[in-house]
């Protein structure tokens, strides 16, 4: 499966009242394109969507925060699983969908190729669900995600995927004005 | 000296529900403090720039965090700062040590970036005050004020000695 159609799968498991940190590049104009609107479209800082996600869990006590972020983006920031964990808010949710390249600024090889998911979870001391691997069918997809939505608390559900981006007209909406759409 | 408990009573009254950062020597006081104050909870962050982007949730979500850090960790945050807290104009308040001044001689890790803290702030934009001892109080409503205005992040400079 592709990285955008995990996204795209997620539609239908949403209620619609979450609120969702997406990481700069594909990813959040996938998530800008495919899911409910608004939710916080990061275009930059490259290594801080688990951060920013933390910070909104913690301000938004009562609303459900996903956060969604490649591979190359989750090891540039890998320190925020030790401060997720430590923190642990019950109220957040992470997706790593992993396709082994920075493939917004052209698919250059990541590191991620050798990283074990369910060990670096254990050893960050953060529930994951079994990873969503190559050739997982769309029913395998759908089930890991639903176990993943509906587990109680912190829990992060890895997806290894294949690079492929569709083309995704740019998100329209100035920064100021994502940020503004949170405060209605 | 700034009394801390006072000065996080100040940050509470304004509305300041959270707090993160890296630590320094500086403000072992200040941080200590958080483990007995619990209206603002103290999240340590692993960098300077996880810090920042804690924060910006924090204000995403509508509430409001204080960021503590060295100068040396201020030369880790210009992504953070212009991609994403001022780029979305996220308000914070970072509370920075002022390291490799005359107190630091020894410390020369400090020396060349206690020399361009300043310039740094000023070539990020980011409104500043030196925090004193004698009138810090003022110096928080100005910064605050600016804060809200701008909507944007300020930044505090604290000498050795301040807390």
């Amino acid at each position: 499966m592709y990285g955008y159609e995990i996204i795209q799968e997620l539609a239908s498991f949403l209620s619609g009242d979450e609120i969702i940190v997406s990481s700069n590049g594909n990813i959040s104009r996938q998530v800008y394109h495919y899911l409910p609107r608004p939710q916080i479209y990061l275009r930059g800082s490259m290594g801080l969507p688990v951060a920013v996600g933390l910070g909104v869990a913690l301000a938004r006590p009562e609303k459900q925060i996903l956060s969604i972020v490649g591979d190359g983006n989750l090891l540039m920031g890998l320190g925020s699983l030790s401060t997720t964990s430590f923190v642990r808010p019950l109220n957040l949710k992470i997706l790593i969908i992993d396709n082994n390249s920075y493939a917004t600024t052209g698919n250059q090889m990541t590191t991620s190729g050798s990283l074990d998911y369910p060990s670096l979870l254990d050893g960050f001391g953060i529930p994951g669900i079994v990873p969503i691997l190559l050739d997982d069918s769309v029913e395998q997809v759908a089930e890991k995600i639903h176990i993943w939505l509906n587990s109680s608390g912190l829990c992060v559900l890895p997806a290894l995927v294949d690079a492929k981006s569709p083309a995704l007209a740019n998100i329209p909406l100035h920064p100021e004005e994502i940020a503004a759409l949170q405060r209605k | 000296m700034i009394n801390s408990s006072e000065f996080l009573d100040s940050l509470e009254e304004k509305g300041f529900s959270f707090a993160t950062g890296v630590p320094c020597s500086y403000f072992s006081r200040l941080i200590n403090e958080f483990e007995r104050f619990e209206s603002i909870s103290y999240i340590p962050a692993t960098r300077e720039d996880e810090a920042i982007g804690i924060a910006s949730g924090v204000a995403f979500g509508g509430a409001r965090a204080l960021v503590i850090m060295q100068n040396s960790g201020f030369a880790t945050i210009g992504d953070a700062l212009t991609s994403l807290a001022q780029l979305y104009k996220l308000p914070m308040l970072l509370i920075i040590s002022w390291r490799g001044l005359e107190p630091d001689r020894d410390f020369p890790e400090h020396s060349l970036m206690g020399e361009v803290t300043e310039k740094a702030l000023m070539a990020y934009r980011v409104p500043y005050w030196e925090l004193k001892t004698e009138d810090w109080q003022e110096t928080i409503e100005s910064a605050f004020t600016k804060m809200n205005e701008t909507s944007q992040p300020v930044v505090l400079l604290v000498k050795q000695g301040v807390f």
